[in-house]
């Protein structure tokens, strides 16, 4: 019998062995799947490539650490053309004849909207990327959105503005508050109209103007010929610029002049203002201030830069890609924690968990919203003339808002 | 006994069928898919009401829908009347539109007339952006009613409401393509001067085919804000909308009843196919290129070659 143990040793060896290899070809066999809509095409396509590039390199990431779950993860995804009417069709398919294993939303609030319904009838948890104030309306208890907008978005957005002008000296007395009729600016507006209120600043210009305006000069004189000590800006890109240009050939007079103008955060349009942004203070999400600097971040955008070459997204990506890559990151550390795909475990977990992401610490609150804002609130300063790269590092956009994140101090009033 | 026409049985068979459908097939995304497709087939005939049987070119179809689905938001938000009164509300309110509309014809034809019908929809669109009641520019949510009859889930039910809607449609075009009616309208069409001096009223004509235009898309409109649940004037007045409701017709051939009718369920079928196999963008390109396709080679549409294949004279 001598030799029997090794030999049996052997035998056993080779039975784990060729079970792990079975285990392992069923693994390949059996992806798990993350089914999404993004808006590929139409008006936030461009948006929405840019989250798309950076969900593929989370998922090459994660496959290449073993997966999910030990098993590959595989995306399905279709093109909602930014129209919402889409979405609803594209879900259902996701889940009932794709059957896919998880499922997160688009981008923007329009086009998660429409998957709310379908999402909680199978009461799936629905992390989201970039919705304004969804759940208030659907108070669902799965649902988690990565913008840190903050438990209140729509105040939370511009508190950072006010609580700012609020500090200065000589206290500013007066604001504008001007917004583009669209869903994203006339919440922003509100939302600004009641922390103008909480500070006591009297609103001495308040309107809206249609999206398709060409010529902001007329609303930046009707807005100058009430002198405002500040203006708040609710607009989307095309406007956005709109306004800091007319805001330049006016003469603008005030002495805080942005805060709620998306677009500013865009590669493309920042080499587009140039020098014309000096002194704007706008909202922003993440900027490369070294307080903002979370492990993971410059790794990966510098390999979100490599994929965005030629491919008329976002070329430095500091504003949706790095929050597209952390609301998977979140996905992925609850399932490897939860060690499952039961909805209600990680939905529980979600609620409970701190996350580690390349955007800091994510923690959620009981509506979904991040537990605490981090809207940022930065200054343009020393912005030179048609170059790209200077947005590249810091020292462009310097954080002033929240104290945690500050990287500079204020220049007040505004100088053009 | 007179005999029952053809149409008929198939209209009971496919409502029968659609029945069958909700009670054995219980993957919802053929309901989604098959609603989209509705919806584009109601919007479809009902252009071709006014831009086929008649020829007065509507440019402003997404603002009838976009007012349909409107109106049934309000009414929700201000008493919550169920479903079946907020599309005859939807239908009711773009018929006076749609009234209104007919009026036009009086001082423009051709493209005066479609421009006009596109700034309508642009003055619309302006009112909504700014009546907060109804979300103004920054949207309105509708939550899903929890009650869906006997159906197994709301999409079901919203999949058989638009099913039915879509069928009253077809009866409503058909009976108005073959009866003396629609042989006025016929007479608009080709010539509106000569056809008055024949003795067509001619206003009243254009009146009731306008109407009736404005409460098919009114309805098509309606339940709209419960399907999608978000509803925004940018996504409302799309312009794809009214871009689907003119190529369908087009590319079925607009001079019949069934046109519209084949081009909505090949055109959105097909889309419906892109979309989830090739991508959107292709589906906006696809659309384009038939369009252009047919009407160059063939303008009569489908239904004119199916004539022509047939020997008959288009």
């Amino acid at each position: 019998m001598v030799g029997s143990a090794p030999r049996s040793l052997l035998r056993t060896l080779s039975i784990a062995l060729a079970s792990a290899a079975f285990a392992g070809s069923a693994a390949a066999a059996a992806p798990l799947k993350i089914g999404f809509s993004m808006a590929l095409t139409g008006g936030l396509a461009g948006a929405g490539k840019a989250a798309l590039i950076a969900m593929e390199i989370w998922r090459d990431d994660v496959n290449k650490k073993g997966g999910l779950l030990g098993r590959q993860v595989e995306f399905v995804y279709y093109d909602d053309a930014t129209q919402p009417a889409k979405v609803p069709g594209i879900y259902t398919k996701l889940l009932n004849v794709d059957k896919v294993d998880l499922v997160v939303s688009s981008y923007g609030t329009n086009e998660i909207a429409p998957a709310m319904p379908i999402v909680m009838r199978k009461k799936l948890v629905f992390p989201s990327l970039f919705g304004l104030a969804v759940n208030d309306q659907f108070k669902y208890n799965r649902y988690f959105q990565i913008m840190p907008a903050g438990p209140e978005p729509k105040v939370d957005w511009s508190r950072g503005f006010f609580d700012l002008a609020a500090e200065q000296k000589p206290k500013p007395k007066t604001v504008a508050i001007v917004a583009a009729d669209a869903e994203f600016p006339i919440n922003a507006a509100a939302g600004a109209r009641k922390n103008a209120q909480r500070h006591g600043f009297k609103v001495v210009y308040d309107k809206t103007y249609p999206p398709s305006t060409t010529d902001y000069t007329p609303i930046v004189r009707a807005i100058e010929a009430t002198k405002p000590d500040l203006v708040y800006v609710a607009s989307y890109p095309p406007d956005s610029v709109g306004m800091v240009k007319a805001a330049h050939e006016v003469g603008l007079k005030a002495k805080m002049f942005g805060g709620g103008m998306v677009g500013l955060q865009f590669a493309a349009i920042q080499k587009n203002l140039g020098p014309l942004l000096n002194n704007v203070i706008n909202y922003d999400f993440w900027v490369p201030e070294s307080t903002l600097d979370f492990p993971g971040v410059k790794e990966f955008l510098a390999r979100y830069q490599e994929e965005a070459k030629g491919k008329g997204v976002d070329p430095l990506g500091h504003y949706l890609p790095p929050f597209a890559y952390a609301y998977l990151q979140v996905l992925e550390q609850s399932v490897n924690s939860v060690k499952s795909l039961d909805q209600a475990k990680l939905a529980a977990h979600m609620h409970k968990t701190t996350f580690d992401t390349v955007v800091g610490k994510v923690k959620f609150g009981s509506n979904g919203e991040w537990a605490k804002t981090r809207v940022l609130m930065v200054q343009f300063r020393d912005v030179q003339p048609d170059n790209l790269e200077q947005f590249a590092g810091p020292g462009k956009r310097i954080v002033l808002y929240p104290k945690n994140w500050k990287s500079g101090d204020i220049v007040f009033p505004y100088k053009q | 006994m007179k005999k029952i026409s053809p149409f008929w049985i198939v209209v009971v068979a496919v409502i029968i069928a659609g029945l069958v459908f909700t009670s054995t097939v219980k993957n919802e995304y053929y309901f989604n898919a098959a609603y989209v497709v509705l919806q584009a087939l109601l919007m479809a005939v009902a252009w071709n009401v006014l831009g086929g049987f008649t020829g007065y070119v509507n440019f402003g179809s997404a603002g009838f829908f976009a007012v349909g689905a409107y109106t049934a938001i309000a009414l929700d938000k201000a008493f919550g009347l169920p479903l079946p009164l907020l599309i005859l509300a939807s239908g009711t309110v773009c018929g006076l539109i749609g009234l209104a509309l007919g009026y036009l014809t009086l001082r423009l034809k051709g493209v005066y007339f479609a421009i006009a019908t596109l700034a309508m929809a642009i003055v619309f669109e302006t009112l909504v952006v700014n009546w907060a009641y109804v979300g103004g520019a920054k949207g309105a949510y509708i939550l899903t009613p929890d009650s869906h009859l006997w159906f197994d889930s709301y999409i079901q039910m919203l999949f058989m409401v638009m099913l039915l809607l879509a069928l009253a449609a077809i009866a409503v075009s058909r009976y108005l393509n073959s009866s003396r009616l629609g042989r006025g309208l016929a007479a608009i069409r080709d010539d509106e001067v000569a056809a008055e001096c024949a003795g067509v009223p001619t206003l009243r004509l254009k009146l009731i085919s306008a109407t009736v235009m404005g409460v098919m898309m009114g309805v098509a409109g309606a339940p709209y804000p419960f399907f999608v649940t978000f509803v925004d004037p940018v996504s409302a007045f799309n312009l794809f909308i009214a871009v689907n409701s003119i190529a369908m017709p087009m590319i079925g051939g607009t001079a019949h009843w069934i046109g519209p009718v084949i081009g909505a369920l090949l055109v959105g079928s097909l889309q419906e196919i892109i979309t989830v196999t090739v991508s959107s963008e292709l589906n906006i390109l696809f659309v384009g290129l038939m369009l252009v396709g047919f009407i160059t080679l063939a303008p009569q549409g489908i239904v004119g070659l199916v004539r022509k294949f047939r020997g008959r004279k288009p």
